[in-house]
């Protein structure tokens, strides 16, 4: 059996702070929120996605914010010609960094509505709430949909345009307050073959606190892909060089790519939730977690069967930990 | 991959004529020579399928041999009624794409030092029939990628001898799933054969110390006196040569242990 436990910064980061460890631009992200005539909403980023979901997650936070269909809500992205200048996805931020300028994007898109719904129901904003799709005057039955106020910004022809420009599109860049702490404690059991150094993972269970959680199968699945890669490095992936510098593991034949049946079944739960205390969702990052919490615990559970299999000696093994090595370092 | 010409015949005689020609390749189920024409390692003019020759297909089963037709391919062979260490190896090669493309005459032609049917056709005593002729599986393997096999000569059939028990033990290369070490072991009236692939720069090999060991006494701890020597064996990033050795005892034992 092998325990691991971490703490990650990451949702990078604070351009202020960065600036002063010596990086060459600022760590902010961008979104621009555009609602359109008919009430289907573009949200352009700034990085793209490529499998961590940003297409299903992103709508959720806009959905939510506005009471508007997700399917209403479409994420352009991959093109820096149509999309703001954002800075990428790594380092386990773009919900806790571009999910916070969608947030305050779309702030500004609820501030903007409210002006047109108030020249159109004949208020005061500061008499209107936004709720459900709706801006209602406060304590009457007065209202307008989130689409008839799409819709007028769009025809405004009754717009006293010295106060209220026609459209409704707001961009944002989110510098954050801080980096994002996730935390979580990884549990990994091995079997060890002596007699050929095989390791075979019977069971492996990812704590995290992740926060706020936008969407748990997309938080999952996150999970999953990183304890893959993680165990792929405690025990499978490594490029190997020859003495002459040729590289010996260079196709699929010897590159050990982590597959399916190298994996046991995963439990993994993030209900423990200490929500972020300063971006606008309360999330932290989960992209990184199951790389960084699962090698460890999966050497100290090799090593941990090695010692009660009596082969005290053996106190280190290099990662990967492949069956020659394993052999190797219980006869060494 | 480069241009070629093409054939399926549907005899032997037609086969043998279509491959009297310079840069003709006879073509089994491709699983090693088609990714190395895609690679441009290999460039035959002109490819001989022996996939439509009908008297190269099937497994035979009468009294004590088991018949295996050249052109069949891996999936069959697992799927028949016979003896379980050739039942065990056919079933368990590459993946189920591979084991209904691939054939055992293509395999035994094509001698891959890991491969896992010379292990069975060493294992077991087999003859390599030709069609000019049969070979003893003892003569036939002559070190890695290496047969007796001359320019043009077809597999027709493997015929092996049914033993009263045997076994086949697979350690997986990690990522290609070739044998790193696979020991194919066959208990006959009289005697032992144990068969090692995947382990010596040779190619498949007898380990005749476990073979007299193994006919004194059919059990794992027969072989606790005995020693692979390292040297020889092929050492590569997945394995050094003690540790394919150690492999080789180990699997032999596990391999008697799992058929008796």
């Amino acid at each position: 059996m092998g325990v691991n436990t971490y703490i990650e910064a990451c949702g990078i980061a604070p351009s202020n702070f960065v600036g002063v460890l010596g990086f060459r631009v600022g760590l902010y992200d961008a979104a621009t929120v555009r609602v359109n005539a008919t009430g289907n909403i573009s949200v352009m980023v700034g990085a793209h996605s490529h499998g961590q979901g940003h297409e299903t997650t992103f709508p959720q936070i806009v959905s939510e914010l506005l009471g508007v269909a997700e399917e209403s809500v479409e994420i352009v992205h991959g093109g820096t010609a149509k999309t703001p200048f954002g800075m990428g996805s790594y380092g386990s931020r773009s919900l806790a960094v571009r999910g916070s300028a969608i947030v305050r994007a779309t702030e500004k898109i609820i501030s903007k509505s409210k002006k047109i719904a108030a020249h159109m129901l004949e208020t005061s904003e500061v008499d209107l709430e936004f709720s459900a799709g709706a801006i209602r005057v406060a304590g009457t039955d007065k209202s307008v949909s989130f689409g008839e106020v799409a819709f007028k910004a769009y025809v405004p022809h009754d717009f006293p345009h010295e106060e209220l420009e026609p459209g409704l599109e707001e961009s944002a860049f989110y510098d954050p307050a801080n980096f994002i702490y996730p935390a979580g404690a990884y549990a990994c059991k091995v079997e060890v073959d002596p007699e050929t150094g095989k390791v075979k993972i019977c069971k492996f269970t990812a704590i995290d606190d992740f926060g706020n959680v936008i969407n748990p199968l997309i938080v999952d699945g996150q999970v999953h892909g990183g304890l893959a890669q993680g165990i792929g490095q405690a025990l499978l992936e490594s490029c190997v060089y020859d003495k002459n510098g040729q590289l010996v593991s260079g196709s699929f034949m010897d590159y050990l790519m982590p597959r399916a049946t190298d994996m046991p079944q995963f439990t993994v739960d993030h209900s423990c939730i200490t929500p972020c205390i300063h971006n606008p969702l309360g999330v932290k990052g989960c992209g990184e977690a199951g790389p960084i919490g699962s090698p460890p615990a999966v050497v100290n559970a090799v090593i941990n069967a090695l010692q009660s299999g009596g082969h005290t000696h053996v106190t280190h093994i290099d990662m990967p930990m492949s069956p020659s090595r394993v052999w190797s370092a219980i006869n060494s | 991959m480069h241009n070629f010409e093409f054939l399926k015949p549907s005899t032997v005689k037609d086969a043998v004529a279509a491959l009297d020609t310079e840069d003709a390749q006879a073509l089994g189920g491709g699983q090693t020579l088609i990714p190395a024409m895609k690679q441009r390692l290999a460039a035959p003019k002109k490819l001989v399928s022996l996939g439509g020759i009908a008297d190269l297909q099937g497994v035979k089963i009468s009294g004590e041999v088991v018949s295996v037709g050249g052109s069949t391919i891996h999936a069959e062979v697992a799927a028949a009624n016979v003896f379980s260490g050739l039942k065990l190896l056919a079933g368990g090669i590459g993946d189920p794409a591979v084991r209904n493309r691939g054939t055992i005459g293509g395999s035994l032609a094509n001698n891959d030092p890991a491969a896992c049917y010379p292990a069975a056709a060493l294992g077991t005593g087999a003859t390599i029939i030709t069609n000019t002729r049969k070979i003893a599986a003892d003569d036939y393997f002559q070190g890695m990628f290496t047969t007796a096999l001359h320019e043009g000569e077809i597999i027709t059939s493997v015929t092996m001898p049914v033993p009263e028990v045997s076994n086949y033990q697979k350690f997986e290369q990690p990522a290609s799933r070739f044998a790193l070490v696979g020991v194919f072991v066959a208990k006959y009236a009289d005697w032992v054969r144990v068969a090692v692939t995947g382990a010596s720069e040779d190619g498949v090999f007898r380990w005749s110390e476990a073979e007299a060991a193994f006919s004194a006494s059919f059990s794992a701890d027969a072989l606790s006196d005995l020693s692979l020597d390292a040297c020889g064996m092929i050492e590569d990033l997945h394995g050094s040569k003690a540790y394919r050795a150690n492999l080789v005892k180990v699997l032999a034992g596990r391999a008697v242990s799992a058929a008796s």
